[in-house]
């Protein structure tokens, strides 16, 4: 039974349950719901939630848990030999689910009865053919070992999904039995409820922690793949990076050097364009504009940080790239020859600066309004001009939080993507001329999870080191900076 | 004390007229602030403003050093003369002026910087030194004569918002004397202190006038008596009545002053 | 700074000097004042000008994307090609590919462009028209195979360079490098122009078409991508809004000061600064390698971005929530309302135009964020077949527009970059909806306590 189905059974049984539970609730108080000790909805409630709730959450955890189970079960079924001749037993176990998957499909489309489908021999019957006809490719041909380890998959398959049917369905209707049976007028149903609800807002508060266990669990396991595969050393402290496409990992070198190099490259220019900018157009905002200027200069900037960075790669691409090599390309305006190409740290690092203006001005907008006034009034007081306040008085008062600030912004341009994909070009180097196409840790997350090749591979499992990396620097220049902001707002609270 | 009045009146004859405002008027927006006040402000000499809250007198304060300039919607109309110049003129730097006519406010409100720096802030600003020995020669000459030196002189380095509340206000007034002022205006500057740090201001103050024309804002009626030599009692934006303190507290010319000092209005 | 030796006495200035005159000094100072204040001027007019700058690139190189150039051309459909036999069976006349409509597109081109004079040899004349001209014409037919024998007039696409060229963007030059078009193509389609054969008219085929194949840039449209963009959306807006209101409403007013929940308030506060790539990590790594759920679905797409719109939902929700004052809280449990009630009766309706705001806005930054989906495989895949149902649309493949325009911008045909660029448009206009909506609202209901 699909799971849809078996949803649609249960949330059948809630709305049933809350008709009942109403109506009981009712005849016991003799119709008068004056007697009853909450509210009627809430008793139909109660009994809905006890179908509803400990049903779904049986549904979830079965269908994480039983894919695993089955996997284990079946990976044993394969022996170390025919894992030596394919690679790894990931590749084996995803043909074996291919080939359960593709006899489902074939009993199901009725191209095959289930009993020719159990008998199927891979001596005799070319089984590969007979599924590519059906519109399942297979890689390899299917030794009958994969064929004996795919029909077993499919009957635990089968077995595991009847159980589960009928496990979701009667948790369900005994849930819906029992508080069925304990609705009395004197039952106190709202605060049951109450609690029920409290624990299903709780549940949804700890998907942010979910998410965060999701990250860190998907990314330590593929990392920790990826190191047995290749040496963690020669990732870290290469400063080489070349990774090769036909072989399996002998000859690729995957040193993360030239990527961080790049990364922070093309970061420390966008920072240096988005720095001074954002927090002269801050003080200039808060200090010196008028309200009409400030209504309309404010969200103008804003809009900035408002636009897709896909639409700012496309800029850096299109329009900067073939700007700047008009002005330091061969034969450009200024007479040198620095940029061969479009894609550069200079172009990604510019719009990357352009895109942050509006981040490190309004943060730092914030983190100045909240100087006290006090401190303002304290030097004009004294005669100081505004310029004079704003370094002197300010700026000191201030930089802690325009400390904080520059850290985010940093954070977000190490883990911009869309800009340094497009705009910064392919080649991993370690080079110190800006106008040079260099690579970044987000580039390289993206260009190998993309295209053909398998998880398995130490080509693909790099990203998921790549991504790590990332992860923990910028997790680390975020809980920084954050600490730096909290420390400093404190302070004038 | 007496005879201290005496003496003080005898004295404000001698010194001349330092600040004169004539017509004086404040709008801030649409709200009629301060209406047409006319007074002429001794030189060496303790003024007290007093009178409710909300009735102009800080408001007037801070026309006299255009601290109100830095708030977009007020205005001021009238002419304000201190020594015979009109402050309000447009060839007149705010900048210049203030560096003339200092200011200590409500609420302490030390610079996070050292100690040193707070006060050496407005004499760096306005290039009063020529080296480091003037400038630490100004530092230590204005926490004397705040009588904040004994307390401050071992650690000047240290944070000036690391001092008490009474000592930061004294910082504050050290840091206005620094720039060499000679009018010394105070908004409440004792309202945010304990009666001890009170107490020291005001003998603070009283020093002050050998030096400085200090004009005070004040709420208490007590502390305007025991400071200052004139008063000045402001109510709903007008000045009701401007005279010698004794006379302002014993025998007042006008009802709402009379009211206001016996406490039924305020 | 002068030179003189120091004074041992403070330097004591000058009494009484006057305020009417500066001092060159305070001349200085305001000088310094002036250039600071200009610097402040300069960064901002720098940071319009780059905005200006990018929204004229869009606007400049995005908008030739929504009109497009048609051929009117009549084809005679002669029945010795199309149907041999001359009964008209449906199957015979299928069994015709599109090469065997060539020769009838190409003779009607030497007819149409008979009275021309041109050094186009009569073989080269189909290169003005698409590729896809071949295929329009036996759709037809299929369609209506009682027609053949006739002729009809057909509208069909110009090729990609013969477009450019009337937008301007292909000049004779870029021809010199080029084997798909010579000048003497450019002759004829002049005077094509002239005569009226040659249109340019608004391109709703770009707005609400399938993509393309890359030969074929004149045929792309955004249509399909803005399905799965809408698709996704839907998912975020069911899961995001729902979860999020339910944590912050736990966060905000039940829950109790203790580790798990500073645990929570850290995470969310964290989560809503991790790279968006990391979240297409873990879409990939849980929904697609754990969970096998389809590559490249928007159901897929939509949960990835449900996990990173909703610490950006939690916030904005959460500063909603306190802005209800307490008193209104006070009022409901004053006359025996439950905590919960209080919460679900007062404060979260008061809060509601503030939470629908911060989801509004949260959508459009889902909507426009691409890198997630570039792993979850949304590219590289040729958007071409509307979703047949409800299910497909969520299950089967599909791109997204932000990932469309990354797609066409990998795409070497320049033509492709008009396309990226018409894409951008299409979806700023989206945003830009969006986002008005949001402030009406804020505007709308906004209270003031």
């Amino acid at each position: 039974m699909s799971n849809l189905l078996i949803i649609a059974i249960i949330l059948g049984l809630g709305v049933a349950g809350f008709v009942l539970g109403r109506q009981r609730a009712l005849v016991s108080a003799g119709g008068d719901k004056r007697n009853l000790h909450s509210l009627p909805i809430y008793y139909g409630a109660n009994v809905a939630l006890s179908a509803i709730l400990p049903a779904t959450g049986l549904l979830a955890i079965w269908l994480i848990v039983q894919p695993m189970a089955i996997n284990s079960a079946v990976s044993d079924l394969i022996s170390d030999d025919s894992i030596s001749e394919t690679g790894t037993r990931d590749l084996v176990m995803a043909d074996v689910r291919r080939v359960a998957e593709g006899l489902d499909r074939a009993v199901q489309t009725g191209a095959m009865g289930a009993d020719t489908s159990f008998a199927l021999d891979a001596g005799t019957d070319d089984v590969r053919d007979t599924l590519a006809s059906l519109g399942v490719a297979l890689g390899s041909d299917v030794t009958p070992e994969t064929l004996a380890a795919g029909q077993r998959y499919r009957e635990l398959l089968g077995t595991g999904n009847l159980l589960k049917t009928l496990a979701v369905i009667a948790t369900g209707l005994l849930g819906l039995c029992v508080t069925y049976l304990r609705t009395h007028k004197d039952f106190r149903a709202r605060n049951t409820v109450e609690n029920g609800v409290l624990l299903l807002l709780i549940g949804a508060a700890s998907i942010a922690v979910l998410t965060t266990v999701g990250i860190v669990l998907s990314l330590v396991f593929n990392t920790i793949e990826f190191f047995r595969l290749y040496q963690a050393s020669d990732f870290f402290f290469g400063t080489n990076w070349s990774p090769s496409f036909s072989g399996r990992g002998q000859t690729s070198e995957l040193g993360i050097l030239p990527l961080l190099w790049g990364t922070l490259y093309i970061s420390f220019v966008a920072l240096v364009v988005a720095v001074p900018l954002g927090l002269f157009a801050a003080i200039y905002l808060s200090e010196y504009a008028s309200k009409g200027v400030r209504s309309v200069a404010k969200p103008l900037l804003e809009l900035l940080a408002g636009i897709p960075t896909i639409v700012y790669g496309l800029f850096a691409l299109l329009t900067v790239g073939p700007l700047l090599v008009e002005a330091f390309g061969d034969g450009g305006l200024f007479g040198v020859s620095w940029m061969a190409g479009g894609t550069a740290v200079m172009t990604a690092g510019l719009v990357m600066g352009i895109m942050l203006i509006p981040f490190v001005s309004s943060l730092s907008d914030d983190i100045i309004n909240a100087v006290p006034q006090a401190m303002r009034d304290g030097s004009y007081g004294l005669g100081a001009t505004k310029s004079e306040t704003v370094r002197q008085v300010i700026l000191p008062a201030a930089l802690p939080g325009i400390v904080g600030a520059v850290l985010l912004a940093a954070s977000r341009a190490i883990g911009e993507t869309m800009i340094v994909v497009l705009g910064a070009g392919a080649a991993a180097r370690l080079s110190l001329n800006p106008f040079d196409a260099m690579t970044t840790v987000t580039a390289k997350i993206v260009s190998q999870l993309t295209g053909d090749s398998d998880f398995a591979s130490p080509e693909a499992l790099v990203a998921f080191a790549l991504g790590i990396t990332l992860f923990v620097i910028t997790l680390g220049l975020n809980v920084f900076a954050l600490y730096i902001v909290r420390k400093y707002r404190e302070q004038y609270d | 004390m007496e005879d201290m009045i005496q003496v003080d009146r005898a004295m404000s004859t001698q010194q001349g007229t330092k600040i004169s405002a004539k017509g004086v008027q404040v709008y801030y927006g649409d709200n009629h602030a301060i209406k047409d006040v006319n007074v002429e402000i001794d030189d060496k000499t303790v003024t007290a403003f007093i009178g409710p809250s909300g009735c102009g007198k800080s408001t007037f304060l801070r026309c006299l050093n255009r601290m109100n300039d830095t708030i977009d919607v007020a205005r001021v109309a009238g002419d304000i003369l201190i020594d015979g110049e009109d402050i309000y003129d447009p060839k007149v730097d705010p900048v210049q002026l203030r560096a003339k006519v200092g200011m200590v406010f409500q609420k302490p409100n030390p610079f996070p910087k050292s100690i040193y720096d707070n006060v050496a802030y407005g004499p760096k600003i306005h290039g009063l030194a020529r080296n480091k020995a003037e400038l630490d020669a100004i530092v230590e000459s204005s926490l004397r004569k705040a009588a904040l030196w004994n307390e401050a002189k071992d650690r000047l380095d240290a944070p000036g918002t690391g001092l008490s509340g009474g000592q930061q206000q004294r910082l504050c007034i050290a840091r206005a004397i620094a720039t060499a002022p000679e009018v010394l205006l105070m908004d409440e500057p004792c309202s945010a202190l304990d009666p001890i740090a009170t107490a020291q201001v005001e003998e603070l103050i009283d020093e002050l006038r050998q030096s400085f024309s200090v004009v005070i804002v004040t709420h208490s009626m007590q502390q305007a008596a025991r400071v200052s030599q004139k008063t000045a009692f402001f109510h709903l934006g007008n000045l009701v009545e401007y005279d010698d303190t004794d006379k302002i507290f014993t025998n007042p010319q006008d009802s709402r002053t009379e009211s206001y000092i016996s406490g039924r209005i305020g | 700074m002068t030179d003189a030796p120091a004074p041992s006495t403070p330097a004591v200035p000058p009494k009484g000097k006057s305020l009417l005159a500066q001092d060159d000094r305070t001349k200085r100072r305001n000088a310094a004042e002036k250039r600071f204040r200009a610097y402040g001027i300069a960064a901002i007019s720098v940071g319009l000008l780059f905005l200006a700058s990018l929204l004229w690139a869009i606007v400049q190189n995005g908008t030739p994307a929504f009109t497009q150039t048609f051929v009117n051309l009549e084809v005679a459909l002669l029945e010795e090609k199309l149907d041999k036999n001359g009964n008209r069976d449906i199957d015979d006349i299928r069994k015709v590919s599109t090469f065997g409509y060539n020769p009838l597109i190409n003779e009607a081109l030497i007819v149409a462009t008979a009275d021309i004079e041109t050094e186009v040899e009569d073989g080269d004349l189909k290169k003005i028209l698409s590729a896809s001209a071949a295929a329009i014409v036996r759709d037809f037919v299929i369609e209506n195979p009682d027609r053949i024998g006739e002729t009809v007039e057909f509208r069909l696409l110009t090729s990609s360079r013969v477009d450019g060229y009337l937008k301007g963007r292909v000049t004779r030059e870029d021809l010199a490098r080029d084997k798909n078009l010579d000048a003497a193509h450019l002759d004829l389609i002049d005077v094509m122009v002239a005569a009226g054969a040659v249109e340019r008219v608004f391109n709703w085929d770009f707005i609400l078409g399938a993509d393309a194949s890359e030969s074929r840039p004149e045929q792309a449209g955004i249509g399909v991508s803005m399905l799965g963009s809408f698709f996704m959306m839907l998912v975020v807006l069911v899961l995001a809004l729902p979860i999020g209101v339910a944590a912050s409403i736990y966060l905000e007013e039940f829950a109790p000061q203790n580790k798990f929940t500073d645990l929570i308030e850290v995470n969310i506060s964290n989560l809503a600064a991790v790279p968006s790539i990391v979240f297409g990590i873990l879409g990939l790594a849980v929904f697609i390698q754990f969970a096998h759920l389809p590559q490249s679905a928007p159901l897929v797409g939509g949960l990835t971005l449900t996990l990173m719109t909703l610490p950006t939902i939690v916030i904005s929700t959460r500063a909603s929530l306190k802005a209800v004052p307490p008193s209104i809280r006070d009022a409901a449990l004053g006359v025996g309302a439950s905590k919960m009630q209080s919460v679900f009766h007062h404060v979260l309706p008061l809060a509601m135009p503030g939470i629908l705001t911060g989801t509004i806005i949260g959508l459009a930054q889902a909507l426009g964020e691409t890198a997630p989906l570039l792993l979850i495989g949304m590219v590289g895949y040729i958007a071409s077949n509307y979703p047949d149902g409800i299910a497909s649309g969520f299950l089967d493949p599909n791109s997204a527009m932000p990932a469309q325009i990354y797609e066409w911008a990998k795409r070497a045909d320049p033509a492709y970059y008009e396309r990226a660029w018409g894409g951008i448009i299409v979806l700023l206009v989206f945003l830009l909806t969006m986002n008005i909506i949001a402030i009406i609202l804020r505007r709308r209901f906004e209270r003031r306590w």
